[in-house]
């Protein structure tokens, strides 16, 4: 029973793409949209919208942050939900907002604008009350919780949408809390510390014979994956929209 | 582009060192986790009450110190105060001289690591021992704590057995029992030849005066137990406002410490020792030590002063797993150390400003933290006073062109479709640097710039 | 007032005073601190006695089953506290161990026990709590490898550690021992016995 459908149709949320997601994962931007649409939303999305700022918010560059941030809550301006593909993106328009805002005359609008920003799966369970996702994924799934999901309603939501999934079986891996190395332009800045970081979590995520990696961030998974691929170990990665998409596909989608 | 210092470092650092700081810091990572799950119904909110508890004593530290030094003095203790390291030195040198010691046992106390202690009371003639197993393996090699627990955490059983061979402590065994034995024959005879201990000091009771003192190897009481004279150097955030508040912090230090329910020894010291008893101090002396706190009090990274120094940020951070402590190049090192060390640099804070960088801020140190500091709250922060106040450091990334980017609609969408031209090129061709060392390790997927608002506006029109 | 206390205070009375909406001091229940798991169901001795061994304590209830433990670990001389001369000095010397009666410094190395009085014990954590009143010589329960604390029947059992902390009165040093001294710092391997004692034991009389 999908209880999805049981949502009044009609509701409208403001879609924000992420800049991951304009530049290079156009799949998962339109599987979130898909999904939200399943889930009986309205999906609009602001055409001037860029990035949340979080590269010059991690830099320490707060003024350029702020600006950016400015930007993003005027082009997502009024009442409606902001739904995220990324618990990063997300966890930026909230805690980092808050954050780099404080003193700032405009700290109340940056909170408010935080309150409604919502992480795909987190609004999807804890935004509309959706308790189970239904379809049909085959594959065996290694869940990765992105860094900046911690605390936060998606880890558990995810898991919640995912266990609904018939033929999808979720594979438990060592020290899940640890961290992919990505952290922006912490793997540039940091080379080596990141790629090593990577090989570790890729170690204990590969021992779950996975037949691909999920997470509710793409760049967390733009990292694993990369790595996997130029170590020679290639692994497939999604974002966990594009899982809830394909399991409605009429034919299962082939994973194995 | 060159990397950032704490990456090169990393990037030197022997295979073997960093397997094994990586190993034991996840295990202990993992033993913590079970032990709190286990014993407390609510693990989290118990580090939130003592993170509380710590964060109002700060606020009020005017009072609490004032209490606590009002108690000390009425247990019969001698309260100093020391501004900054060198006067700390010359206040616990001068005690010493005055009395004529020459030969003091020192239990493991990062107050004294910051102010560097042993070095200057050797170059006054004053023989100070370390008597913690790991701190003592430091001594003799001349080297510096990589771990606030675990001092040696970055070297093997083969690199101590060497060293003791060299020492003149037995011919080469590695046996860690063996080790150990040798080292408890070799420090008895210290203390009990010495003339004065110096402690640290885990916790002061403000109502009752107790200085709190925990060891496992019970070092701290031997260090005190033979000698006439107590010296304690301990630092003014090291307050709580009452005796019950010790069981919320005692109960939390052990168990994310070393995943214990409690340290073994656990002393309440409230003065020299009891009049009916032979053994132990007459006189005791406590140097409270500022070295840079009260500014950091002032600072919005006032937070960092809760720490108890349980080394739990540390053994899960995935970054000082892949770096060791000395990569930090301070008394503190990892989570914690990116923040205070830094901050306790005062105007040399620009050294240091990197360390704040030397994270992807993934909150796993926050998660762990039994006074649950925001360190990466902290560590931002410590990012934008470094913006601010012009400090370069290695491998900042100029942002201001990012910001006005994607603060122009119209050119971040021409941006995102142009970059396509990517695709195209070979790695070796690309016309940033560091992506071409990005590269080396990973692929990028392809660029689909503009494709997905290309797929939503055709959406929206049928 | 030293220049250096008088200018601290300034400074820390200047910074806190400018502080908006400073942090209460939180008022909690002290159950959030209890790990009932470690209580468990019997008396409250007998949970001490699980949590003390979990630690590698050994209690024991008899003066006779301490002789046996020191005579088969070759634990042959030590010290025993003057006021347990009766109760337990004198029966291990008829099973014939050597006890002195006096802690003689220079004997450091010779005792190879050290017998003291206890003040309490904690069950929830195997703790021993020991303080400068009744302890008849520090060293005496730190330089022998066999430390035993002898719990009279008088002495209090808390139940937690705040129980303990309240029992503090004005009670002078106290130190708590859990277990033998021990140290994890080569190689995060386990070795009991660094500076203090390899074995610490609870003899509840």
């Amino acid at each position: 029973m999908d209880s999805a459908t049981d949502k009044p149709a009609g509701r409208k949320v403001l879609f924000m793409a992420t800049c991951l997601c304009d530049a290079f994962f156009a799949e998962t931007a339109k599987a979130a949209v898909e999904v939200l649409e399943h889930a009986g939303c309205e999906v609009l999305f602001p055409e001037d919208q860029t990035c949340c700022g979080q590269p010059a918010f991690n830099a320490g560059d707060f003024a350029s942050s702020r600006k950016v941030a400015r930007h993003t809550w005027r082009v997502f301006s009024g009442e409606l939900p902001v739904i995220v593909p990324s618990g990063s993106c997300t966890a930026m328009c909230g805690h980092g907002n808050a954050l780099q805002f404080e003193g700032e005359a405009d700290l109340g609008e940056a909170r408010d604008f935080g309150k409604r920003t919502w992480e795909l799966c987190d609004y999807l369970v804890n935004g509309l009350g959706i308790k189970t996702w239904s379809g049909r994924y085959e594959a065996r799934v290694a869940l990765h919780h992105s860094c900046h999901t911690r605390g936060s309603g998606t880890g558990a939501a995810m898991k919640q949408l995912l266990s609904g999934i018939a033929g999808l079986e979720l594979r438990e891996f060592g020290q899940p809390e640890q961290c992919c190395g990505f952290g922006g332009t912490f793997s540039v800045t940091f080379p080596h510390i990141s790629g090593e970081m990577g090989k570790v979590k890729l170690e204990q995520v590969l021992t779950s014979s996975p037949d691909l990696i999920v997470s509710a961030d793409g760049s967390c998974l733009m990292h694993l994956g990369g790595l996997a691929a130029r170590g020679g170990r290639p692994v497939r990665v999604a974002n966990v929209a594009e899982i809830l998409r394909d399991a409605l596909l009429p034919a299962p989608a082939p994973a194995r | 582009m060159n990397p950032q210092p704490i990456d090169r470092y990393a990037e030197t650092l022997a295979r073997e060192t960093r397997d094994s700081v990586s190993a034991s810091a996840a295990i202990t990572t993992e033993k913590r986790v079970d032990i709190l799950a286990r014993d407390f119904p609510d693990p989290d909110g118990l580090r939130r009450l003592a993170g509380q508890i710590k964060q109002h004593t700060l606020e009020h530290l005017d009072d609490y110190l004032a209490k606590a030094v009002r108690a000390l003095r009425d247990n019969g203790v001698v309260v100093h105060f020391a501004a900054d390291a060198e006067e700390a030195r010359k206040l616990i040198l001068g005690l010493l001289s005055e009395r004529g010691v020459r030969r003091v046992v020192k239990s493991k106390s990062m107050a004294t690591e910051e102010i560097h202690l042993n070095d200057h009371l050797a170059a006054h003639g004053i023989d100070c021992v370390e008597t913690d197993l790991g701190e003592f393996i430091v001594q003799i090699d001349g080297d510096t704590p990589s771990h606030i627990v675990r001092p040696i955490i970055h070297k093997n059983r083969r690199e101590i057995a060497r060293s003791f061979e060299a020492h003149g402590l037995g011919d080469y065994d590695d046996d860690p029992e063996t080790i150990t034995r040798r080292a408890r024959i070799h420090l008895r005879s210290k203390y009990m030849e010495s003339d004065a201990g110096i402690t640290g000091g885990n916790f002061i009771s403000a109502e009752s005066g107790r200085v709190v003192l925990v060891t496992n190897e019970g070092n701290a009481r031997f260090s005190m137990a033979p000698n006439r004279l107590h010296l304690a150097l301990i630092g003014i955030e090291k307050i709580v406002p009452r005796d019950r508040d010790l069981a919320v912090f005692l109960n939390l230090l052990a168990r994310s410490a070393t995943a214990q329910q409690l340290t073994v020894y656990t002393q309440f010291i409230n003065g020299p020792r009891a009049s009916t008893q032979p053994s132990g101090p007459e006189e005791m002396h406590v140097v409270l030590l500022d070295n840079g706190r009260s500014r950091v009090l002032a600072t919005d990274c006032r937070e960092i002063l809760r720490c108890i120094r349980c080394g739990a940020c540390q053994n899960v951070c995935p970054v000082y797993r892949q770096a060791s402590g000395h990569a930090y190049r301070a008394v503190y090192g990892g989570p914690v150390g990116a923040v205070l060390s830094p901050l306790l640099a005062g105007e040399r804070f620009s050294d240091l400003a990197d360390l704040p960088k030397a994270s992807t801020l993934c909150g796993a140190c926050r998660e762990v933290c039994p006074v649950d500091i925001p360190i990466p709250d902290l560590l931002l922060r410590l990012r934008a006073r470094a913006k601010e106040e012009g400090v370069r450091t290695p491998a900042s990334i100029p942002m201001a062109p990012f910001a006005t980017l994607a603060t122009s609609p119209a050119l971040w969408r021409t941006a995102m479709t142009a970059s396509r031209a990517m695709n195209h090129l070979p790695t070796a061709a690309l016309p940033v640097k560091p992506l071409r060392e990005w590269l080396k390790l990973r692929t990028l997927p392809e660029w689909r710039g503009g494709e997905f608002r290309k797929w939503m506006k055709k959406r929206k029109q049928s | 007032m030293s220049d250096t206390e008088a200018s601290l205070f300034a400074a820390l009375r200047e910074t806190v005073s400018g502080l908006a909406g400073r942090t209460p001091l939180p008022d909690y229940d002290e159950t959030i601190l209890l790990a009932s798991g470690r209580l468990g169901s019997g008396s409250e001795w007998e949970s001490f006695a699980a949590n003390f061994e979990a630690a590698s304590g050994r209690p024991m209830e008899t003066t006779a089953d301490l002789a046996t433990f020191l005579k088969e670990g070759g634990h042959l001389r030590g010290y025993c506290d003057p006021l347990l001369r009766e109760k337990v000095g004198s029966v291990l010397q008829t099973a014939g161990l050597e006890v002195s009666y006096e802690y003689d410094r220079e004997r450091y190395d010779d005792f190879a026990f050290g017998i003291t009085r206890a003040s309490g014990v904690v069950a929830e954590t195997g703790t021993v709590v020991l303080n400068d009143h009744e302890t008849s010589d520090r060293l005496a329960a730190l330089t022998p490898w066999v430390h035993v604390a002898v719990l009279s029947e008088e002495a209090p059992v808390h139940r937690t550690l705040s129980d303990a902390i309240r029992a503090f009165g004005d009670c002078p040093n106290v130190i708590w021992v859990t277990g033998p001294s021990k140290t994890a710092d080569v190689e995060g391997i386990l070795i009991e016995g660094v500076h203090g004692p390899g074995e610490q034991i609870c003899l509840r009389l």
